[in-house]
């Protein structure tokens, strides 16, 4: 599995993107997150599961003033 | 305390309500000048947006123009408002009024021209 | 929780004393205008104050200068540029203090509208230094009837400029009673040239603090009086030492009072389409926000806790992107324990996203004013990793005392951040010790000896006085005295260009290297901030991509310094759907709402793409004037090595498994390989590799940019984007095939 073009090494069977996001620590609260280019809503993350050649973008939008 | 309730099983869609509201302050009839709003229902019926004097309008003001009066009304200073429509954006009915012939937005003020327009008893007056 | 509805009103000034002080007053000099009316967002007039014969001049601004240079950071260039010469200092007399804030300035139906630019040639780096602001003196300037304002010479006594918008009256007098500090005399003339209470809200004034007399890190404040809580408030042009000039004019304060604000005082284009685009924002800002970054209740502070969960919340000096300690300064222990909730703090009307934070009736512990109860703006996220975990310091009390006293004192929050940090490191290295200090412990962490530092820097004395020089000078001063050597300090100093750096830990976004290094004023933030898309998103991987974003955004992001807006909110809140745009970075609908206010203001349609090139005209403008004063060439573009890679063994050690990654990944050695090196020789094939990597972005950059290898903006590019003025002309032709 790809995370944002890199390799996932973590992958496991019925791992959601929540899983994803949980083990990447990643709590920047604006992602945007593709999985094969679909957009996926942030109230599908836990139920999303992903394929071990699945292509999973987690985008996080910048800010900063 | 002061403000409109509401009764949506009465609301026959008539509009009269908004035509009241809008006249009364811009002088003319016109749905997207009233203070109160009846929606059409998908499932049939109308909806009745009504002020509930909630304050958030107040709340978001930095410039401090919307208080209370002593009804517990929301009034609008319109001389001291700056116009920056905050209240507008913020108001959880979407009931506030934006009209590009005014500086400032325009608010229910419990005035009651819309239930006296009201034919039905859909919309009262609460006084307590 | 402390709720608004809560907050008692401070207590009001003695207005006995405001009297006594103004019967001191001297008149130098008092001129009648007439306020032009402000059209379509221009008042086209230039208002020039010389405070050596207290002489005032109101001038035309030409239609071609409005053409090139917009307004905002454009006017301040412009007008500075052809004020002073190739030997200009920060001292001479002419050099200037110029402040714009745009046509969209002044509006109040949108967020962030209130925005004023400010640059001077500083003392921290020679070159222009722009900053912006918010506060209500940028808007009321213009309805006064002035887009722009410059402010020259030096006078013998300090005195007070002030200038009335309704009356059209100007006046300049001696002003010797009033306090320097600025949260004292904020209140001071905001009383003084205030009617009555209510009127308060119509005064606006820019000071800097007593530190500015002295301290090169010094800032202006601009205030803007809070009708809910009665006291004044402040914002900050922070950044390059622009208070330190002010002061060194003797100006000691300008006052503009306007009454009247409504929203259409700019008599814009299209009124409609503000109001709309206007109220749209608001709605969005009302249901989005409490979703995503909560600016409304915590302001730019929430982010600090996320970017320390990224490994980039600059501690210890920027050895670090974290500390263990952040549980003490999590966005909720600001919430609960001391900022003010339910309060509106936008620092302009119409500003939905309100992010100037307060805590209000702080107790101060420690300095002058100990046992005072005062309000303290922020903190913002810059501020609290600065004067926070960079210099070891987690304590919320001790951020917002030291914020506090920063504000009053006019002591840029950030320069003072990273200046605390080089030199708390340099203790810890034997650079310093107690004997060179006088007797401060500037270990990491000490949070009484930081704060005393800063008293010191405040009133001159003692260690203070090397405080107050900031980094640059610092260092040099360190090697001439023979504390410590010069090489490991330029890799540990972070500054460029003689300016501190702002807060992210950049060493794992090679692009955010670049969104530093390869900036006009020096390593602040405000050009490129690239560090998600870069390091977390990989969304810029190549070199190209990396340039390409390096072109983008400084031109994009400097266009709201022309116009006078405020960056937040294009991007710290976004549209429900953004995620559906093509580049969702970018924020595309709101880009497409800035160009619906510019037209509804000034009645021109402008493109995405003609946005850019506005901003680029004058970001080439910038960077020949900084060649103009000797500094912008690819060497001055060269960065501290703190701000690429691990500098010492502890830094590496700290972060092994990733270095040790990189040179398998990266650097193409083998994992056997690695395994045999020395720690030494891992350190040094990462920075030879990383430091690499920073010139071929270079390479990279300045083409895309237009500009030679050596960083020089082309010829052929000027004529391209419309810049091609002969002043322009005259510097950079001689350079165009110098190599670097």
């Amino acid at each position: 599995m790809m995370l944002n073009d890199r390799p996932y090494p973590d992958w496991h069977e019925g791992l959601t993107i929540q899983g994803v996001i949980e083990h990447m620590n990643f709590t920047w609260p604006k992602l945007v997150t593709k999985v094969n280019g679909q957009l996926v809503w942030p109230e599908d993350y836990p139920n999303v599961v992903l394929a071990e050649n699945d292509d999973l973008k987690i985008h996080h939008l910048l800010a900063g003033g | 305390m002061k403000r409109l309730i509401k009764d949506e099983s009465k609301c026959i869609g008539c509009r009269s309500c908004e035509e009241a509201c809008s006249k009364a302050y811009y002088k003319v009839a016109d749905r997207d000048k009233s203070c109160i709003k009846i929606n059409e229902k998908a499932e049939g019926g109308f909806e009745i947006k009504i002020c509930t004097q909630c304050g958030i309008c107040g709340q978001v003001c930095n410039t401090g123009v919307i208080q209370p009066n002593a009804n517990g009304v929301h009034m609008l200073n319109k001389k001291e408002c700056v116009g920056c429509l905050m209240c507008v954006g913020y108001c959880p009915e979407q009931v506030m009024v934006q009209d590009d012939s005014r500086s400032e937005p325009s608010k229910c003020t419990a005035c009651g021209l819309c239930v006296k327009a009201c034919p039905t008893g859909a919309i009262q007056i609460q006084d307590c | 929780m402390i709720q608004m509805c809560d907050v008692p009103r401070y207590k009001d000034v003695d207005m006995e004393e405001i009297k006594k002080m103004q019967a001191a007053h001297v008149l130098l000099n008092k001129v009648e205008y007439e306020p032009k009316q402000i059209k379509k967002g221009y008042t086209d007039k230039l208002l020039t104050i010389d405070v050596t014969d207290a002489s005032i001049k109101i001038s035309d601004i030409p239609a071609e200068v409005k053409e090139k240079f917009v307004g905002g950071k454009g006017y301040c260039l412009r007008y500075l540029w052809d004020a002073t010469n190739p030997n200009t200092k920060w001292d001479s007399p002419e050099n200037e203090i110029v402040m714009s804030s745009g046509p969209i300035a002044g509006i109040t139906q949108y967020a962030g509208t209130g925005k004023m630019l400010v640059a001077t040639i500083s003392p921290l780096t020679g070159i222009p230094i722009d900053s912006n602001v918010g506060g209500f003196f940028g808007p009321y300037l213009k309805f006064s009837g002035f887009d722009a304002l410059e402010l020259k010479g030096q006078a013998e006594e300090d005195v007070i400029i002030v200038i009335d918008g309704n009356k059209g009256t100007i006046e300049i007098d001696k002003a010797p009673l009033e306090h320097l500090d600025a949260h004292l005399i904020g209140e001071e003339l905001t009383a003084m040239y205030a009617d009555d209470e209510n009127d308060r809200k119509h005064v606006a004034v820019v000071c800097a603090g007593s530190a500015a007399d002295h301290c090169d890190l010094s800032m202006l404040n601009f205030t803007f009086y809070d009708p809910r809580r009665g006291t004044v408030r402040l914002k900050q042009a922070g950044r390059g030492g622009i208070g330190r000039v002010f002061r060194h004019k003797k100006v000691k304060a300008i006052v503009c009072k306007y009454q009247g604000i409504k929203n259409d005082l700019n008599h814009v284009h299209d009124i409609s389409i503000i109001n709309k685009t206007g109220v749209k924002y608001h709605r969005e800002m009302a249901t989005q926000d409490p979703k995503q970054n909560n600016m409304r209740k915590i302001g730019t502070a929430n982010t600090m806790k996320i970017l320390n969960d990224y490994d980039i919340l600059p501690t210890h000096n920027f050895k670090f992107g974290g500390t263990p300690n952040i549980h003490e300064m999590e966005p909720k222990v600001f919430i609960e324990q001391w900022l003010t909730q339910g309060a509106a703090d936008g620092c302009w009307y119409g500003c939905s996203m309100a992010c100037a934070k307060a805590a209000d009736h702080f107790k101060l512990k420690t300095g002058p004013y100990a046992g005072n109860c005062v309000v303290v703006d922020g903190p913002e996220y810059e501020t609290a990793a600065g004067v926070g975990p960079n210099c070891g310091i987690t304590t919320p009390q001790v951020i917002l005392e030291i914020n506090f006293y920063c504000d009053t004192y006019g002591i840029d929050t950030i320069s003072w951040g990273t200046t605390v940090a080089f030199l708390m490191e340099c203790y810890e290295n034997g650079i310093l010790n107690k004997e060179r200090t006088g007797g401060l412990e500037l270990n990491f962490g000490n949070c009484d000896a930081a704060l005393e530092l800063l008293h010191l820097t405040a009133k001159n004395e003692g260690f203070g006085k090397i405080a107050g020089m900031g980094t640059h000078k610092q260092k040099e001063y360190f090697a001439q005295q023979g504390w410590g050597d010069m090489k490991f300090m330029n890799d540990i100093a972070m500054e460029q260009k003689g300016l501190e750096y702002s807060e992210y830990g950049s060493k794992e976004s090679l692009a955010q290297q670049g969104g530093y290094g390869l900036t006009n004023k020096g390593p602040q933030h405000d050009e490129a901030w690239l560090i998600f898309m870069d390091q977390v998103n990989n969304q810029i991987p190549t070199f190209d991509d990396k340039a390409e974003a390096l072109y983008y955004y400084p031109r994009f992001r400097t266009w709201f310094g022309l116009v006078g807006l405020c960056k937040l909110p294009w991007n710290d809140v976004v549209p429900e759907n953004n995620s559906l745009t093509d580049e969702p970075a970018k924020v595309p609908e709101h880009v497409d709402n800035y160009l619906d206010l510019f037209y509804g203001v000034t009645g021109r349609r402008i493109d995405r793409e003609e946005l850019l090139v506005m901003s680029e005209r004058v970001y080439n403008f910038q960077r020949i004037f900084n060649i103009r004063l000797g500094k912008g060439l690819r060497k001055h573009d060269a960065i501290p090595y703190r701000s690429v890679g691990p500098v010492t063994e502890e830094e590496y050690l700290s972060r092994q498994e990733r270095y040790d990654g990189q040179l398998v990944e990266k650097v193409g050695y083998t994992k056997e390989q690695v395994e045999q090196m020395s720690l030494q020789e891992k350190m040094a094939a990462t920075r030879t590799y990383r430091e690499g990597e920073y010139e071929k972005l270079i390479n990279a950059v300045y083409p895309k940019r237009g500009w030679t290898m050596n960083g020089v903006p082309k010829i052929e590019h000027l004529k391209k984007i419309g810049m091609d003025l002969p002043e322009l002309i005259e510097i950079v032709e001689p350079l165009q095939n110098v190599e670097p």
